[in-house]
């Protein structure tokens, strides 16, 4: 029993990681611009796809797709900025729409020039297992996890360091006192969500390397990261990572210990329990009153 | 002659010549809107998945359809089939819009549908559309007992579950861990191979999974330190079996063998994860490269290669089979001026059919009680069918595992 729950925890470890490293980029534009992109997952899986192409036409191993993937998703974070920026009215609900849309034609824009067949990585060394003792993992599965802690202590000591991160901070806090400290909005808007792009294009990669993919799976990323997103609390980097991890590790003990039919079910009812003791999420600030 | 009788004869021509017309377009319209019982073009209406979680199956089975349509209307000179397809997305409601259009187009019959959640409710609308739908996608047992009367189906879980029973029995397993998804047609072939192998003694463990599952390692790893099987059988589709036999080639579970239910033997998963599905068991009418004895096999692989540059798989091989049972009872029906009297539906039942699948009846419940499907094994680049063993192409490699 030692054992099942040992390894069921690194599981849970590994695949939280890989959540945080999607949950990341929805996070910065939530925390940012009050915006839930929901094509975000769709832009994790254009990355995907653009990793597998890399793998098939070239053969290489496709985590070396992350730099052609980069600028392609970044210009499709861009454009869905753009698209979101003409918004003058309604901003939080007309863009869930908006960005719903971009995502069915981004979708749907896979399927067109990659197909639906189910496609996954062929690549012997990533699917090598690794051992940690008695622990076993993919190899992807552990880059992966460290790609997605190296990119979160990146996105930290941007956003707290850099002028440009101070700015995205600043907008998030007081748009119109930030403006009148001769912050440009738009600018700044634009560059969270072609960072967004950036943190989509190596979690896209990364779910490439380690599972399957096909076009229909960018929904399902959408909704993961979200659910991070609103446990980690609105604007926190390190709560997403908590948020990622807790979830991951609910998800593999529910399989283990109960049923992996409840696994959904868990997630679920870990997102109710937290926001209902702590309604800010993980690492959320309280708002004050008056 | 006065002017107003000048005035009144091109009037009266103009008059007479838009009533001509518009009778003409009366007479197009209701003619477009008629059955063609009369005509020698009989419309079929497809409905399938062609994107959504289905698509590829949904893809391959239309490629089966154009393929009986094209070979039909080569081979038939009276009559004449033509296909309006719609894509139903994989979701029950787009399923029902997709029949209650065909049905408002005039179609005869509706061949298609995959996916037991979406062909249920789909078959429902055409019965009451009064059109025979027929099947090779929608393996649930629940399917044939609505009493419907004209929904036709090729291959149920029966003939399933009796190979994938039949192969366990050839191995001789005497303990089993099944891998389910939770979805309709899956958890019933589970429950019904789980119910025979207990009934013959085996130990049995099932294991049900939400289709949105990615991360198997928490599963297998039970498989591998609590079940310790001999068989660990997997009922799924594509995206499952990649996961699980990811998760598995790194715990390495102690098992004699890894089997699969459908979509897991087919040329596509041989080509594309040979490092993953090597001696893996699963359904397959066809072998590969495919083998056929008979001269309409012969044909059908030949035309299947030069329309898609590639060799066909069994999904495809089942909606070729159906569409043409379909096309040649709507043919029959036709000469016999039946179509609008159900004439379709007496049609396929009124006789066991010769197909490329073996012997194809419907029973009253619309079933065909003689499918029996054959299990294969991917042995490198081939896969060779090993049960039944009348059918098996080649010996079965066991115990054998993929890593």
């Amino acid at each position: 029993m030692a054992d099942l729950l040992l390894q069921s925890l690194y599981s849970g470890v590994l695949v939280g990681g890989a959540y945080a490293l999607v949950a990341l980029g929805l996070a910065l534009v939530f925390g940012s611009m009050r915006i839930i992109n929901l094509a975000h997952g769709e832009l994790v899986l254009l990355a995907a796809y653009i990793a597998y192409t890399f793998e098939t036409k070239l053969g290489l191993n496709p985590v070396f797709a992350i730099p052609v993937a980069i600028p392609v998703v970044c210009a499709a974070a861009a454009a869905a900025w753009y698209l979101v920026s003409r918004i003058k009215r309604d901003r939080e609900l007309n863009s869930l729409i908006l960005t719903y849309g971009i995502g069915i034609v981004l979708t749907n824009g896979v399927l067109l020039g990659w197909g639906a067949d189910v496609r996954s990585t062929g690549n012997a060394w990533l699917q090598d297992s690794v051992m940690l003792g008695n622990l076993l993992s993919m190899r992807s599965e552990v880059l992966s996890f460290g790609i997605s802690v190296v990119l979160m202590l990146a996105l930290w000591w941007w956003l707290s360091r850099s002028w440009y991160g101070r700015a995205v901070r600043a907008i998030s806090s007081n748009r119109d006192a930030a403006r009148l400290m001769g912050i440009d909005p738009r600018k700044t808007e634009l560059i969270s969500f072609v960072v967004a792009g950036l943190l989509a294009s190596c979690a896209g990669v990364s779910i490439y390397a380690s599972s399957a993919i096909q076009p229909s799976v960018g929904e399902a990323l959408t909704v993961k990261a979200f659910i991070i997103t609103v446990l980690a609390g609105v604007g926190s980097i390190p709560g997403v990572l908590a948020g990622a991890l807790l979830l991951g590790i609910a998800e593999a003990l529910t399989v283990t210990l109960a049923s992996s039919a409840l696994q959904e079910l868990a997630g679920m009812l870990l997102f109710l329990i937290v926001l209902y003791v702590l309604p800010n999420g993980l690492f959320g600030v309280a708002k004050r009153r008056g | 002659m006065d002017r107003s009788a000048i005035r009144s004869k091109p009037r009266a021509l103009v008059r007479a010549l838009l009533r001509l017309g518009a009778g003409a377009a009366s007479a197009c319209a209701l003619l477009a809107h008629t059955p063609a019982a009369f005509a020698d073009v009989l419309p079929v209406g497809v409905e399938l998945p062609l994107t959504g979680s289905m698509a590829r199956a949904g893809n391959a089975q239309l490629e089966g359809i154009k393929l009986a349509a094209d070979l039909f209307n080569q081979g038939n000179g009276k009559h004449k089939v033509s296909l309006t397809v719609i894509d139903d997305e994989a979701q029950p409601a787009k399923a029902v819009s997709a029949v209650e259009k065909l049905a408002s187009q005039g179609v005869l019959a509706i061949t298609g549908g995959y996916g037991s959640n979406s062909v249920s409710p789909a078959s429902e609308a055409a019965d009451k559309a009064g059109i025979v739908y027929i099947t090779s996608g929608a393996v649930d047992s629940a399917m044939t007992s609505r009493g419907l009367k004209r929904f036709f189906r090729i291959g149920p879980a029966s003939g399933y579950s009796k190979a994938v029973v039949g192969q366990l029995n050839a191995m001789g397993v005497k303990s089993l861990s099944i891998l389910a998804s939770t979805k309709q047609a899956t958890t019933d072939l589970s429950n019904e191979v789980s119910k025979q192998m207990r009934a013959q003694g085996a130990t049995v463990t099932v294991h049900a999974f939400d289709p949105t599952m990615t991360d198997f390692k928490p599963l297998v790893n039970k498989v591998r330190l609590q079940d310790k099987p001999e068989v660990m059988l997997m009922i799924g589709y594509e995206n499952d079996y990649i996961g699980i036999l990811r998760a598995a080639k790194v715990l390495r579970p102690q098992l004699k063998a890894v089997m699969g239910a459908w979509s897991i033997a087919t040329p596509k998963m041989t080509a594309e994860f040979p490092d993953l599905v090597n001696n893996v068991i699963g359904c397959a009418m066809l072998p590969h490269p495919a083998q056929f004895g008979t001269a309409e096999g012969k044909t059908f692989v030949e035309a299947y290669q030069a329309a898609f540059h590639k060799e066909p798989d069994y999904v495809a091989e089942f909606a070729y089979v159906q569409s043409r049972l379909l096309f040649d009872a709507m043919a029959r029906a036709a000469d016999a001026g039946t179509l609008k009297q159900d004439g379709i539906a007496a049609e396929l039942r009124a006789k066991p059919h010769d197909t490329l699948i073996g012997k194809v009846s419907f029973a009253p419940n619309g079933d065909n009680p003689s499918f029996l499907n054959n299990m294969a094994q991917i042995q490198g680049d081939r896969i060779v069918l090993v049960w039944p063993k009348e059918r098996a192409t080649g010996k079965l490699n066991y115990p054998a595992l993929p890593w």
